[in-house]
């Protein structure tokens, strides 16, 4: 009994750490701004709640330009990293493990370089081939970020699908290309959606090559940042919290493969 | 399968890396030490260690490095070894500790912007009613630094618990049960069994989440702009106030590239690896 009090003392402390910031974000988005930017000392609860915050904030241009811009590039990077990470994820469940490793690992490693290192030559070369302010350009940037997890998420689909069926079906005459879009692809549906979805989700929330790359006109992170250190603070958090909803959403139907194995990458050997 | 299909096939992915990835490394390396006439130069170093003062900026990102590592490990293994008992809102907790993975690293920076003012808002709110306290968060560099340790470990701790609870439902029970019947309480079953059970766990999480924290960009920009400085912020405000020419700009990143290198080989040292 005495253990578990300790036990429930703890979990209580960490979950009023890991739920207080997103109170507060309710707060501002949802309080006068009497009660919270306003004042000194913002109140900690709800008082007289109203919807005109968000409801100003969201209408006209200021609030769909960046939402687009996220949406169009999100999903642009979602669609390159599955045309990349589906053919690399099978290649590399085909070969033996002693090839394959190393391949993980040099992708994985482009993970930890920085993305202001990368991103600095990358807009000067941009400029020069037109591709800087463009959704096309930061898309192809975001890739770097999730192609080493899609491609070790796909690797990992295609190992557990048996090689039996691909015999099968090459011993009744089809090809490479037949038996990769009619046999293995319906197979490893699902691993190709989580790899779609985290994709976008992790562009969907991407700052470093944002602001880098499409300074100007950017998507929803990059004008965030803008208005809430520019001084249009209400406008910056109703946009938070509209950002978050999806972003929220997809963290817990991805749940299953936002496991450690997955984070931890290649790394386990 | 021939093993040539198999390479065709991996090769896009590959080469978009290099090409994406290396290129630029090399690249921003190699300007690094170009002067504007062609020949090598150390120009842009001298300039950054002289002028810009990167020395403080080194020295404050690796207090935020070791601080925000600490901190994420600590919570994240008293997360975890809460997660591998059975209690009652087990399935609750397990929901909220995983939430802020979930919230944008910007997003998460304009709440702690917002808990943590120079006076007033919503920690001093608290502070205030409690004991008629008001802290400037930002009084000196060493408070405006844990501000960004306590911000970056929110949101960050959830991968680091994940990764230390699949290392810890590793861990057979029976060293637990056997350890237990020995007379070792729960501390020292902790120390002795979970902890070195787990090393190459903390020591997987240690380089995930310490390249991160040397990268750490737009929590610190949003929370605390550049003052002080870290790396990042540093080479954005240089890239920013010289462009387009990035010579200062890439030798702060070369100076940051070298960190996490060393940084990744200590790591890999003191794991045992």
């Amino acid at each position: 009994m005495k253990r578990n009090f300790f036990l429930y003392i703890g979990a209580i402390i960490v979950g009023i750490y890991f739920l207080f910031p997103l109170y507060v974000l309710v707060l501002l988005a949802f309080n006068k701004p009497e009660y919270t930017v306003l004042t000194l000392y913002p109140s900690l609860f709800l008082q007289a709640p109203t919807l005109n915050n968000l409801i100003t904030a969201l209408q006209g241009n200021a609030f769909i330009d960046p939402f687009m811009k996220s949406l169009e590039t999100a999903t642009l990077v979602g669609l390159i990293t599955i045309a990349l990470a589906i053919p690399a994820g099978y290649g590399l469940s085909r070969i033996s493990r002693s090839i394959a490793y190393p391949i993980l690992v040099l992708l994985l490693v482009t993970n930890m370089m920085p993305g202001i290192v990368i991103g600095i030559p990358i807009a000067v070369d941009f400029i020069k081939l037109g591709l800087f302010e463009t959704v096309e350009g930061l898309a192809l940037a975001q890739t770097l970020i999730t192609l080493p997890l899609a491609t070790f998420i796909l690797q990992g689909t295609f190992s557990a699908i048996p090689r039996d069926i691909e015999y099968q079906a090459r011993i009744d005459g089809a090809g490479l290309f037949h038996r990769l879009f009619s046999v293995l692809l319906p197979l490893a549906a699902p691993g190709i959606a989580a790899a779609f979805l985290i994709s976008w989700m992790f562009s969907w929330d991407e700052f470093t090559y944002a602001v880098l790359l499409m300074p100007y006109h950017s998507t929803l992170p990059v004008t965030i940042y803008i208005d809430v250190t520019r001084g249009n603070i209400l406008a910056g958090i109703a946009f938070s919290l509209v950002f978050t909803i999806p972003v929220i959403i997809l963290t817990f139907a991805l749940q299953k493969y936002l496991k450690g194995e997955y984070l931890a990458g290649g790394l386990k050997g | 399968m021939k093993l040539n299909t198999s390479f065709f096939l991996i090769l896009p992915a590959v080469i978009y890396v290099l090409a994406f990835a290396f290129y630029p490394t090399a690249e921003a390396i190699y300007l690094s030490f170009k002067s504007p006439h062609g020949g090598f130069t150390l120009f842009y170093y001298k300039e950054l260690f002289s002028t810009f003062d990167a020395t403080k900026a080194i020295i404050n990102t690796v207090i935020v490095t070791v601080g925000a590592l600490a901190l994420q490990l600590t919570i994240a293994l008293i997360v975890a070894s809460i997660l591998t008992r059975e209690f009652f809102g087990k399935r609750a907790f397990s929901t909220i500790v995983i939430i802020p993975m979930g919230v944008a690293t910007v997003v998460a920076a304009v709440a702690f912007k917002f808990i943590f003012e120079t006076s007033g808002g919503y920690a001093n709110t608290i502070l205030h009613s409690l004991f008629g306290l008001n802290v400037n968060w930002y009084q000196n560099s060493l408070m405006s630094l844990f501000t960004v340790i306590l911000s970056d470990s929110w949101k960050n701790t959830p991968i680091v618990t994940l990764i230390l609870l699949s290392g810890m439902t590793s861990i057979p029970k029976e060293l637990y049960y056997a350890a237990a019947i020995d007379g070792a309480g729960p501390i020292r079953r902790f120390f002795y069994i979970t902890l070195p059970n787990l090393r190459r766990f903390i020591g997987i999480s240690l380089i995930l989440r310490g390249v991160q924290e040397f990268n750490i960009f737009a929590l610190p920009l949003i929370l605390i702009g550049d003052h002080p400085p870290l790396l990042t912020t540093l080479i954005y405000n240089l890239y920013q106030t010289t462009f387009p020419e990035v010579g200062l700009a890439l030798a702060g990143a070369t100076v940051l590239v070298a960190f996490i290198l060393v940084f990744i080989g200590i790591v890999l040292i003191l794991s045992g690896r």
